[in-house]
């Protein structure tokens, strides 16, 4: 190898496989990939590829194996844990033009799809045959399939169905290697390990999933949702517990406390009252006497633990409308502050009342508000940190109070992460969840997939260049401060 | 309470200082964008145009890199919809041309195009001999040799044109021109205009002649009139009324945009109007916008604020009064077009819907995919003819699934674009006319014959 | 000091660590043993120095009620573990046969087994958020944690799920549970392979949510859980759907539901040993494939002149197939037949009980998955001497 090939050498190799609208290597239009959602972190590929068949990837990834090229994968650049974040001195492959429906089993509850086609776009062309595909995060009208595979996306509804992992059987991979594999079968299990279990939710480092086989579930009979106001979080999180205690198990418990339910209001007017000090959003689905039943001990359970007022959605409009507020929480906290960390953390559900306490007293310390929404009903926090680029040192606090969050979720028995992935954004926590065997460990299932560590290293696992020798309290590394990566 | 006391809204102040500053890059706008959803770039989504647009302003980025981008933008506006954070995504692309043209030179072949589009265009009178010539040139069969000479294939801006302007007599193109008469039939500004209500007046409003309307549809212009006068308003049309500059504002030409601007701002000067009507939803919601057009000008910026605050689309206007003149029947079927300009920029997508379905007899078609933008945007159509192609047969195709004998549009875009690529088989017309029709108890086939 | 075939039961995990430290040390192969009860399903099976009896790994046990999950130990009985969850109104919703005759939680792990109720709640794969796993070389491993919603890291849990002890020890596992259901009942219709098949797709294409949807015994059994009313209201509708089919159907409540469930689980989950000169065969299609499952293995039987008999979890298309009768030349026949039907329609046969001379590898094994090579590599980066159950998967290895 005689130095680093120049992005004209790449773009005449790909050309061999690829159209020249499908090879970007002008500057702006790569800088329009520098971050995904999230955008304290970014990076220029060095070249970006869009595929549109598997052929097409093999032959992109085949480009890199062959000049030991370092690549990242990207769907709709809506991570927030910076996933597809690209490598300034790698390739981008883009999988937003693969995006084709392939195979609808209806009377079987499947369907083959390619990796850019959306998660929403799939329950719409399931919604014909009464079928939808259950896991729904917030951004399921632009996030990818082949992002939800990578993360392991949960959403709303994965208290009761379950997340990604739950619902995808098979995957058609390319290698770093460049060769093809399938892992999983359409079928509800296939012989040999797991490889399809343990693809899902690395977050890309181990591969491109060029194909996916999801499951599909049929729409239940009946759903009935409820907005329930409390005067505090605290009440709220009781609430929660007493859901649990008693033995239901919903589709979906949200809550929103009361910054959260302004931005909401604003984006979207769906009826949260202003007054309320935390909201809760309970939704129930199945068989509609199963339903009602459960339904009516919910409604109960928010009575018995202080409910202001409970609202039940009168029809499918505005049920609609709720979840419209609750799934746009964090793009409306634009309205209120451009600037804000959004976290992830995981705490055991019977812990909420103490550590939301808690959370709000970390962030008095710091000076800062901080918005929570979430989805309570498994205990996965998301904390959203406001703050004023205007206002000196704000940042940087709001960094240092990130990471205090998550140590608590941490001590609480919970996690780092429940949905969005670690991605750059806390490789640095994984140390506080994991021992260094149990990286190891997981580092060798990486080496097997990947021995040379070319597929989007640098995501996952801490290292000495993105966390500093001893993980702990935000320092800039070099290359921030020469200038190659940007960090704000 | 955990946190302390509640916080409002207000306590925290975000400091946004361009409309740029609300994008936290969360891709909700990406599926709603149609360019994005043909080429699945970055660069051709709101998201990425966005992005593109802050390099530009701290100068990152080649204008000539920018400019591909900003340019494809149909600016339909479908964006503003979707996004959660309430970006001002209609002012950034606007600021964002202006600047792009003050810092880019364009291509020799671009600046010659865009020079004709803006020589013609906002000018009814140049347009309308402009027309002449095409319509002479088509009965030579001009067209064809011009076609078979290769020349369209260089310049395919010739063939766009050629293929939307409307199949149009030299006496229809004329007749408008003529003074107009008290049947209000042809208008044209020759002097101000009165045409009084029928009945009680309930309000005196202005109204917009436009360019592109009142030369290639003006009986779209005497159909409003008629039905305003119906409806109980006295209508004026002022003659020095000229372009309202909306092609200039959407392409970057900010000063002539705002020449246009103070020009019609004064010819609307009187003060007696309760509202400054508009049947061509481009033009409404540039006027919408005059305030924020003019804030820094001194002189005007107050006029332009009183000025938008009166701009009303003519189906908003309608929809917020209660219906005076009697609606005979009109068996029809019509599939509903929302202009984007209409249903986008100013949210109005009921009021037609509802004065459609007053009218006994008409049966209204959704049209699927009905948020997509139909490919005119402007001139867009001229100016990026193969997207605008793609996604005018997009639209005819979802159109003619509705099964629909017509197509009804508030914009003269729209009803360009729909009739290039419905052809004769399902004639487009506007909403108004088919009120008018109702009104005077026409039969269907006196719409479009 | 390590001699051929020693058993070591450890007492907990530092014990376990070292004993497979001394193991690598001395270049021992290793083989991990549960209660057995699935252990005869392994494909391939050489001896092993060393027989790790996890049965004494019952500590620690952490029912965290309030947040519906449990931390156990591998060596915990799947009995005991429910009993004691039920206490607190709360079960591991898994119900394999297996559990019945001293089944292990690591040793349903190892091998997947799983029940009826995986129409619904999946089988450990599911269920499992957290594991601690010690490796060939003694390295003590952590992944997932102890809240069932969590991505953090790699889900290592998922490869040890039916790797049969082939790339390490589970030691301990955080399972998600579920609240103990206030009322079960079954609706039992009978019907042939091909009237099941038709129902079980309007079952699926229905709302009624059972737990189990299993045929066997010339009869459909769907069980319903949830609220009194809530099951009334399912057992109705379904009764309501089979009898539209022209079919005969019956409610079970109560004892009879749970009896029932007892004989049809160990019919459809293909685990008890059956006793000499039967093959049992797992078999796994897509839903809509019964009937063509069904008369494919008879066809292949008549040819043969082997008595079969196919018992399912239709709803997912996991299927159990009995030989009985005939020479063992003859039940490899007809396995070789049916597995040839069954792979065309894309899915997969394997082996779980033969006469001891059908020992065929290649042939027990059918052929490798798609993923072999990665599948290597993962064994070997866990196992880089491959001291570890040794044999298994052979002859794919």
């Amino acid at each position: 190898m005689n130095g680093p090939v120049s992005v004209e050498q790449l773009g005449a190799e790909l050309s061999q496989s690829l159209r020249r609208d499908q090879i970007l290597v002008e500057r702006a239009e790569l800088r329009t990939y520098e971050c995904d959602g999230l955008t304290g972190h970014r990076a220029t590929p060095l070249i970006a590829v869009l595929p549109e068949t598997t052929a097409e990837v093999q032959a992109a990834v085949q480009v890199c194996a062959s000049h030991h090229l370092r690549f990242v994968a990207r769907g709709s650049g809506t991570g927030l844990s910076g996933g597809a974040l690209p490598d300034a001195e790698g390739m981008l492959i883009v999988l937003t033009r693969m995006r084709r429906i392939v195979e609808i089993d209806p009377a079987n509850q499947r369907m083959v799809v390619e990796p850019g086609v959306t998660n929403l776009e799939i329950s719409k062309a399931a919604a014909p045959h009464g079928l939808y595909y259950a896991p729904d995060p917030s951004s399921q009208v632009v996030c990818s399939i082949g992002g939800n595979v990578a993360e392991n996306a949960g959403g709303a509804h994965c208290l009761k169905y379950g997340f990604t992992t739950h619902h995808v059987l098979g995957l058609e991979v390319v290698l770093p290697d460049a060769s093809v594999v399938c892992l999983g079968s359409p079928m509800v299990e296939s012989p040999g390990y797991d490889l399809r279990g343990v693809f899902i939710g690395t977050e890309g480092t181990l591969g491109i999933a060029t194909s996916v086989t999801v499951r599909l579930l049929r729409l239940p009979e009946t759903v009935a949702t409820l907005v329930a106001e409390f005067a505090t979080t605290a009440d709220a999180g009781t609430a929660v517990s007493a859901i649990i205690a008693a033995g239901i198990v919903p589709a979906a418990v949200e809550m929103l406390d009361h910054l959260a339910i302004q931005a909401c209001e604003a984006a979207v007017g769906a009826g949260f009252s202003l007054e309320a000090g935390a909201v809760l959003v309970v939704e129930v689905d199945g068989p509609s006497e199963e339903c009602s039943g459960t339904f009516a001990a919910a409604t109960a359970a928010c009575t018995a633990s202080g409910a202001l007022r409970v609202r039940v959605a009168a029809d499918a409009d505005e049920r609609r409308l709720i979840w419209q507020g609750r799934k746009a929480a964090f793009a409306a906290m634009g309205r209120l502050s451009p600037a804000f960390l959004i976290q992830d953390g995981v705490i055991p559900r019977t812990r909420l009342g103490p550590v939301l306490t808690r959370i709000a007293e970390l962030a008095a310390e710091a000076g800062l508000h901080v918005a929570n929404v979430f989805h309570a009903g498994d205990g996965n926090l998301h904390p959203l940190i406001l703050y004023d680029t205007a206002r000196a040192g704000e940042d940087e606090r709001a960094e240092l109070l990130a990471t205090r969050i998550i140590q608590l979720c941490v001590d609480a028995g919970g996690s780092i992460t429940g949905e969005h992935g670690v991605g750059v954004d806390k490789a640095c926590s994984m140390p506080a969840m994991f021992s260094e065997d149990d990286l190891a460990a997981m580092l060798r299932v990486r080496t097997a997939f990947d021995p040379e560590g070319r597929c989007n290293p640098g995501k996952v696992f801490p290292t000495p260049r993105l966390c500093g020798e001893r993980p702990g309290p935000y320092r800039p590394h070099p290359l921030e401060e020469a200038g190659m990566i940007d960090r704000w | 309470m955990p946190g302390g006391p509640p916080v409002a809204v207000g306590d925290i102040r975000p400091s946004i200082a361009s409309p740029l500053d609300a994008c936290i890059h969360c891709g909700f706008c990406l599926p709603a964008c149609p360019t994005y959803r043909l080429w699945g770039k970055e660069a051709d989504s709101p998201r990425g145009r966005i992005h593109l647009m802050r390099l530009l302003s701290t100068g990152e980025a080649e204008p000539a890199a920018v400019a591909r981008h900003l340019d494809a933008c149909l600016g339909c506006l479908a964006c503003l919809d979707a996004c959660p954070s309430g970006v001002a995504y209609d002012e950034a692309i606007e600021d964002s041309r202006e600047e792009l043209e003050s810092v880019y030179r364009r291509p020799f072949a671009e600046r010659v195009l865009r020079l004709a589009v803006f020589a013609l265009f906002p000018h009814p009178r140049r347009l309308r001999v402009a027309m002449t010539g095409a319509v002479l040139a088509k009965r030579v069969r001009l067209p064809g040799l011009v076609r078979r000479s290769g020349l369209t294939k260089r310049f395919p801006f010739v063939a766009a044109l050629e293929e939307l302007l409307p199949e149009i007599s030299l006496t229809e193109l004329w007749a408008s021109s003529r003074a107009g008469r008290g049947d209000g039939r042809h208008l044209r500004r020759s002097r101000d205009e009165m045409v009084r209500a029928k009945g009680v007046a309930r309000l005196r409003v202005g109204m917009l002649t436009g360019c592109v309307q009142q030369v290639l549809f003006a009986p779209v212009n005497a159909a409003t009139v008629r039905v305003l006068s119906a409806e109980g308003c006295d209508v004026i049309t002022p003659r020095a009324q000229g372009c309202c500059g909306a092609l200039m504002l959407h392409t970057g030409r900010g000063e002539d945009a705002r020449r246009a601007a103070r020009r019609l701002i004064d010819a609307f000067s009187d003060e007696g109007l309760d509202a400054i009507v508009v049947n061509s939803a481009g033009c409404g919601s540039a006027m919408k916008s005059y305030d924020r057009l003019l804030a820094a000008d001194p002189v005007y910026a107050e006029r332009a604020s009183s000025f938008s605050a009166k701009v009303r689309d003519v189906h908003e206007l309608l929809g917020g009064f209660e219906a005076r003149a009697e609606r005979h029947g009109l068996e029809v079927r019509v599939a509903y077009h929302d202009a984007c300009h209409l249903a986008h920029a100013q949210g109005i997508r009921s009021e037609p819907r509802r004065l459609l379905r007053a009218i006994p007899g008409l049966t209204l078609l959704e049209i699927p995919d009905g948020d997509t933008c139909c490919g005119s945007a402007g001139i867009y159509n001229l100016l990026e003819p193969v997207t605008a192609d793609e996604l005018g047969t997009a639209k005819a195709d979802s159109v003619r699934t509705t099964g629909g004998a017509l197509v009804a549009a508030g914009n003269p875009g729209c009803l360009l674009q729909l009739q290039r690529h419905l052809g004769k088989a399902l004639p487009a017309v506007h909403p108004i006319e088919l009120l008018d029709a109702s009104i005077r108890n026409l039969r269907p086939d006196a719409l479009r014959p | 000091m390590v001699s051929s075939s020693t058993i070591h039961r450890p007492a907990g995990l530092r014990e376990t660590r070292d004993a497979l430290v001394e193991a690598a040390r001395a270049g021992a192969s290793v083989e991990c043993a549960g209660g057995g009860a699935s252990a005869p399903w392994a494909q391939g099976r050489g001896s092993a120095n060393l027989v790790l009896d996890t049965t004494s790994l019952t500590a620690p046990l952490i029912h965290e009620a309030g947040d519906l999950t449990v931390l156990a130990g591998a060596g915990i009985l799947l009995s005991e573990l429910q009993a004691e969850l039920a206490g607190a109104g709360q079960f591991l919703a898994l119900d394999p046969p297996s559990a019945r005759r001293g089944a292990t939680l690591g040793g349903v792990m190892s091998s997947g087994d799983a029940g009826p109720l995986r129409h619904r709640y999946g089988t450990l794969r599911e269920l499992v958020i957290g594991v601690t796993v010690v490796l060939a070389d003694g390295t003590v491993a952590r992944s997932g944690g102890r809240v069932i919603k969590n991505v953090a890291g790699y889900d290592l849990a998922k490869l040890f799920c039916s790797a049969y002890g082939s790339l390490g020890l589970v030691a301990d596992l955080w399972l998600r549970l579920h609240p103990l259901p206030e009322r079960r009942c079954t609706v039992r219709v009978e019907a042939t392979a091909a009237e099941a098949g038709g129902l079980v797709l309007a079952v699926l294409a229905s709302p009624l949510e059972p737990s189990a949807l299993d045929f066997c015994r010339g009869a459909c059994w769907a069980r319903f859980e949830g609220t009194a009313a809530g099951t009334q209201a399912q057992a109705e509708a379904a009764v309501g759907l089979a009898r539209g089919s022209g079919l005969e159907a019956e409610v079970l409540g109560g004892d009879e539901d749970a009896a029932a469930w007892e004989q049809v689980a160990t019919a459809t989950s293909g685990g008890a040993f059956e006793g000499d000169g039967v093959t049992v065969l797992r078999a796994v299609t897509l839903p809509s494939e019964l009937e063509a499952a069904d008369t494919a293995l008879q066809r292949a039987g008549q040819g043969a002149g082997v008595q079969v008999e196919l018992a399912s979890h239709a709803g997912i298309g996991v299927h159990t197939g009995r030989l009985t009768g005939g020479d063992a030349a003859a039940h490899a026949i007809v396995l070789a037949s049916w597995r040839d039907f069954i792979a065309d329609r894309g899915g997969s046969v394997s082996v779980r009980q033969h006469p001891p001379d059908l020992d065929d590898p290649a042939l027990l094994a059918g052929p490798p998955p798609p993923g072999l090579e990665v599948m290597r590599r993962v064994k070997k980066v866990f196992d880089p001497d491959g001291r570890l159950a040794p044999g298994r998967f052979s002859p794919w290895f």
